[in-house]
């Protein structure tokens, strides 16, 4: 469905994404792990569209490399960042609107944007600022946005970090039904290895923009080069 | 603020601005410095729209102005297009030229933009004096000297004769501020407000930058454009002067005392910046540092201006009614 080849990003001397091929299946929750600076974020901007690249990525068999990011938002491909970005001028409702009616197939459809605020947990708080909301809200919001685009895939950065056990818990419960029950496929950056297996069917790891190993995560969480890998660098 | 407040606030200005013939209608030297002060309220709300609300730092307000103006005084002049058609030829030049300095600052952020936008008001008056502006007919560093005046269904407006100029004055500033209240009001003032407060994710979830940028270039270019060529039939005349730093630094001043992004703060900041601009005028050449000091001092106690502190007041005696 999504799938990369050969995918290069270089900033000046730094290779960030080091010549790197993938594919996600339709319906899969696809894991991506690897040590701080790994390229991970990097990766999601070339998807989406915000920084130039060597390599193809195509969607569907259609090629996106090139395209801006909001065709490749109304394309299905939709995301949350890794440092929470809301809108402080907008409402929750309205934030979740932008979604909907900016990246959405179907225009704005103000059921379904009801709908959305009920799934994140938002209902109560439609007409807060989006500056007032904790950081767990901040995140839903995000999620909330991006789903109002009704995407096909949702890539995730990192939307444990940060979070307290119980919150940890509460956001795999919500991605897996996100999978499940809005048939989407998902992306997910994570550092918890525990979260990962837990949820995913196939897992990256890259180190330096490189692929190290990609697999199923039961595997791949026993193969020597990625337990190096993490020993080695940073372990967090 | 929202949407009904602000609609309503406009209802008070515009009334009472509509009344003010009243008192001063026999006075053509205040009913001339109203006159300004709705031509001031267009431009610096254009100002506020794109800087204020949309957060791209245009330093070129002053230029589009001037753009129009002249484009208007040439257009009448060299065609002989009635100059009421010519003020809308001026505004869609102006706002050509708006989508042209509005491409490059689609690359650039915040301070870059009022570089390059501040570039384009520097380098008009060279332009407007030299051989391409003679050329086009701007009149050199003579400048313009006969525009012919407003006429509508065969009604000329005199300048001699200010109160039904005033009148057409207040109908144009009163489309303008509803187009820009429709324009807030609108997916447009949403998706600049999302663009504004954090772009990357804004065009992530489907907000083209690239067209809500360049359109709200376009839209307060061809206002401002507009309401420059306005003014030129008004006054007559016209020469580079207004791009001298005088003007530049009164729209400043406009925006701030009416509190920058709170619309429509500025329509209120133009009628008393203007005021007391006028009342300052005995001190000579004093005026400008005077006013100089009283931005500073106003960016110091007023942060968000007077509708700012407006609000600010409501909302505490909206907290001591919950309260008790
Ligand atoms: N816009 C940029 N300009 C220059 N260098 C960048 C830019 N974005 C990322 N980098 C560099 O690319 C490398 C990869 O960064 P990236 O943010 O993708 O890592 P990551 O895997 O997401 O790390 P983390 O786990 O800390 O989020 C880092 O060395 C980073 O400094
Ligand atoms: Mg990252």
């Amino acid at each position: 469905m999504l799938k990369m080849t050969n995918v290069t990003k270089k900033f000046g001397e730094l290779t960030a994404v080091n010549n790197l091929s993938f594919e996600v299946e339709q319906g899969q929750v696809f894991g991506i792990a690897g040590p701080n600076g790994a390229g991970k974020s990097t990766l999601y901007n070339l998807i989406t569209g915000l920084y130039p690249f060597e390599g193809s990525v195509t969607f569907n068999n259609g090629e996106i490399r090139g395209l801006p990011p909001h065709q490749i938002a109304k394309l299905g491909i939709s995301r949350t960042f890794q440092i929470p970005q809301t809108f402080p001028s907008l409402s929750v409702e309205k934030s979740i609107g932008v979604g909907s009616h900016f990246g959405s197939r179907d225009g704005f459809e103000h059921d379904y944007v009801e709908k959305i605020l009920r799934f994140v947990n938002l209902i109560d708080k439609r007409d807060s600022s989006t500056g007032q909301l904790n950081l767990l809200d901040k995140k839903m919001l995000m999620i909330g946005a991006a789903l109002a685009t009704k995407p096909r895939v949702l890539m995730l950065d990192e939307p444990m970090a940060g979070s307290n056990a119980k919150e940890i818990m509460k956001l795999m419960n919500l991605v897996q039904r996100i999978n499940r029950e809005m048939g989407i496929t998902i992306i997910i950056i994570e550092h918890f290895m525990k979260v990962l297996t837990e949820l995913t069917e196939k897992l990256l790891i890259i180190e330096t923009g490189t692929e190290v190993c990609c697999g199923n995560p039961v595997d791949v969480t026993s193969d020597p080069r990625v337990i190096e890998c993490y020993l080695g660098g940073n372990n967090d | 603020m929202e949407h009904k407040r602000i609609a309503k606030l406009l209802a008070v200005i515009w009334s009472i601005v509509a009344v003010l013939p009243l008192f001063f209608g026999s006075t053509n030297f205040i009913m001339h410095i109203l006159i300004m002060c709705l031509i001031w309220s267009v431009v610096a709300s254009c100002w506020d729209l794109i800087m204020g609300f949309a957060g791209i730092f245009s330093f070129g307000q002053v230029a589009f102005f001037v753009i129009g103006a002249y484009a208007s005084a040439i257009i009448t002049a060299k065609f002989g297009i009635p100059p009421i058609f010519a003020v809308f030829l001026a505004g869609v030049i102006a706002a050509g030229i708006g989508i042209l300095v509005g491409l490059p600052c689609l690359k650039l952020k915040g301070a870059y933009i009022a570089l390059v936008t501040f570039a384009v008001h520097m380098i008009l008056e060279p332009v407007l004096k030299g051989g391409i502006g003679r050329a086009i007919g701007t009149g050199g560093s003579r400048g313009i000297l006969t525009i012919q005046p407003m006429n509508i269904f065969g009604y000329t407006f005199t300048s001699s004769e200010p109160v039904p100029y005033f009148y057409l004055m207040l109908f144009v500033a009163v489309i303008c501020s509803g187009i820009i209240l429709a324009v807030i009001k609108s997916h447009w003032g949403t998706a600049f407000l999302a663009l504004k407060d954090a772009e990357e994710f804004a065009s992530c979830l489907g907000v083209s930058a690239f067209k809500y940028k360049l359109m709200v270039f376009a839209l307060t270019s061809f206002l401002t454009g507009v309401i420059g060529g306005f003014y030129a039939h008004y006054v007559g005349m016209l020469s580079t002067r207004m791009l001298g730093i005088d003007l530049f630094v009164t729209l400043m001043v406009i925006l701030v005392i009416g509190g920058v992004g709170k619309f429509p703060g500025a329509i209120i900041g133009a009628f008393i910046t203007i005021a007391i601009n006028e009342m300052l005028s005995p001190l000579g050449s004093f005026r400008p540092i005077t006013l100089g000091a009283m931005v500073v001092i106003l960016v110091l106690l007023l942060p968000d201006g007077i509708v700012g502190m407006f609000e600010k007041i409501f909302l505490k005696k909206k907290k001591v009614r919950s309260l008790n």
